[in-house]
């Protein structure tokens, strides 16, 4: 069965050189307005079987948030069409929407309901996420004294709790110390072995080389390459002329 | 339209978090809390008796009451657009990141101001309950009009949510909406019959022929004006109005500006909806 399925996926951006938003740039220069077209995606198709995990690698301006976003249903396609069978859950930043004044809970509590929890879900499951997340002692003061570590660990200790059937992580698994990056993978494994999908981008070969069963890699909006991912790390490795931007 | 409103219902648990939410937040770092919202309207009665009744010498009696009880939902419809002209632009960093119905944002702000007029009608009704009970034990201040309160809110409600939809969305693309808008409210207050009565319009009007007419009826187009107005009649007994040491006696609008003002909510509901769900997509591509 297809988790996810993408056909044709097209995303273009307008790109304003006149900068700020605002009525007098807009009376002003209307006539002169420079306006581009910019196509991040360029028919794009993907489809992804439940239970399988796969890496999307690629340099930056490749499309790989974009796509992502597209997915969570944070943008609307310009062209083309995306399937989703299941609960998706999105981690495309970890605690995002966290009120600095609100209290841990109040967060974790509001933060739940965003990716689609009830309030009494996530209240039978609050011991769960402020153990997983370490915070037994500091969870009802608020965020603003937070670490940014602590902000992490909270926001994916909650995503982890949603018990969603799609995962889509960009690139927030680098947090924390090395002992939660651990406990992040293992949570991962286990939600690989319940039958979960997921998606997700990476610029760390390692990671994609333990947790992924396939790599995509994307090149200027479209899939380059579709394939394990030790050959597909392989060839866009040495198609990168730049070590810094290797994967 | 009704597949936006079947998802904002599926998310109503996420709606009602975000208006515990801004109620919290607002009051969260200081001491009084809550109580500011009640004590908003309490000044603000007390400052109006002085300025009106003690220093301007008003003879039209029950004027405090009479002025408050517009003042309550114009500060309500004030507050309500101009926090919501906001909400979009503040929430940006969390909608480029999370999907929920984004019209969620202005109308829990809305919503929140909601409650805050809720509680400053039960100020309002404990005033005069304890004004009659110590003064003046011969006027009962309700009459039977006070069963047309929740309509006349429900259509308040209406027609700052389409305002909020509006301004929120704009202002998205445009900030200087935000700043267009508070002029906009600041001059509605005088052309809005809070500190005067709609019988004064009628008073100065009333000699002018077809012309005066003209004005009356122009005048309360505006459906805050109406609002006022109504407000003023359902909450308390319609009483006589003092313009130059004279007593007018209280004259109702005519049917058809209610009627007017009623449609005039409801289409600027459906409308600036209508208009939000169009650009809502295009929040995050701001440029």
């Amino acid at each position: 069965m297809n988790a996810l399925e993408l056909i044709g996926l097209k995303k273009s951006f307008r790109l304003h050189h006149s900068g700020a938003a605002s009525l007098k740039t807009a009376l002003l220069w209307w006539k002169r307005r420079r306006v581009e077209e910019r196509e991040v995606l360029r028919g794009l198709s993907l489809t992804v079987r439940q239970g399988e995990c796969v890496a999307l690698v690629g340099r930056n301006g490749a499309g790989k948030s974009t796509l992502l976003s597209l997915i969570s249903q944070i943008y609307k396609p310009t062209l083309g069409e995306i399937k989703i069978e299941g609960r998706l859950a999105p981690l495309l930043e970890l605690g995002a929407g966290f009120h600095p004044d609100l209290s841990g809970e109040e967060n974790v509590l509001f933060n739940g309901m965003i990716l689609g929890l009830t309030r009494k879900e996530i209240r039978a499951r609050m011991a769960d996420i402020v153990a997983f997340a370490e915070l037994e002692e500091s969870i009802d003061v608020p965020v603003r004294t937070y670490s940014s570590g602590m902000l992490a660990r909270l926001g994916f200790a909650v995503a982890a709790h949603v018990d969603a059937d799609i995962l889509i992580i960009d690139e927030v698994l680098a947090v924390g110390d090395f002992r939660f990056e651990k406990k992040c993978y293992d949570y991962l494994d286990r939600f690989r072995a319940k039958g979960g999908t997921i998606l997700f981008v990476s610029h760390n070969p390692e990671a994609v080389m333990r947790v992924a069963d396939r790599c995509v890699w994307l090149k200027d909006g479209r899939v380059e390459m579709d394939g394990p991912p030790a050959e597909v790390l392989a060839r866009y490795q040495a198609a990168a002329p730049d070590p810094e931007a290797a994967p | 339209m009704i597949a936006e409103l079947k998802l904002l219902y599926a998310k109503r648990e996420l709606l009602w978090a975000m208006v515990e939410r801004e109620l919290r937040i607002r009051y969260k770092n200081s001491v009084l809390g809550f109580f500011w919202s009640l004590l908003n309207p309490l000044v603000t009665m007390c400052v109006m008796w002085v300025v009106f009744k003690f220093l301007l010498g008003n003879a039209t009696p029950n004027y405090s009451a009479y002025v408050l009880s517009a003042y309550i939902p114009f500060m309500f419809f004030n507050m309500a657009v101009m926090d919501s002209a906001q909400s979009v632009l503040a929430a940006l960093p969390v909608i480029k990141k999370v999907s929920f119905p984004r019209e969620i944002l202005p109308i829990s702000t809305v919503l929140a101001n909601f409650v805050h007029l809720l509680l400053a009608l039960v100020v309002f009704f404990v005033f005069l309950l304890v004004v009659w009970l110590y003064t003046d034990r011969e006027n009962f201040p309700f009459t039977w009009t006070l069963a047309l309160l929740p309509v006349l809110l429900v259509l308040t409600l209406m027609f700052t949510m389409g305002m909020s939809f509006i301004v929120s969305a704009l202002n998205v693309f445009y900030e200087d909406v935000k700043y267009v808008t508070s002029v906009a409210l600041y001059l509605l207050f005088f052309l809005t019959p809070v500190m005067y009565f709609s019988e004064n319009v009628l008073h100065r009007t009333r000699d002018m022929g077809a012309l005066g007419e003209a004005i009356y009826i122009g005048y309360h187009l505006n459906p805050v004006a109406v609002i006022a107005t109504s407000c003023k009649q359902v909450l308390l007994k319609p009483g006589p109005v003092d313009i130059g040491g004279q007593q007018i006696p209280a004259s109702p609008l005519p049917l058809g500006l209610y009627l007017w003002t009623a449609a005039v909510c409801v289409v600027i509901f459906f409308a600036g909806y209508a208009l939000f769900n169009r650009m809502k997509w295009r929040f995050v591509e701001r440029p």
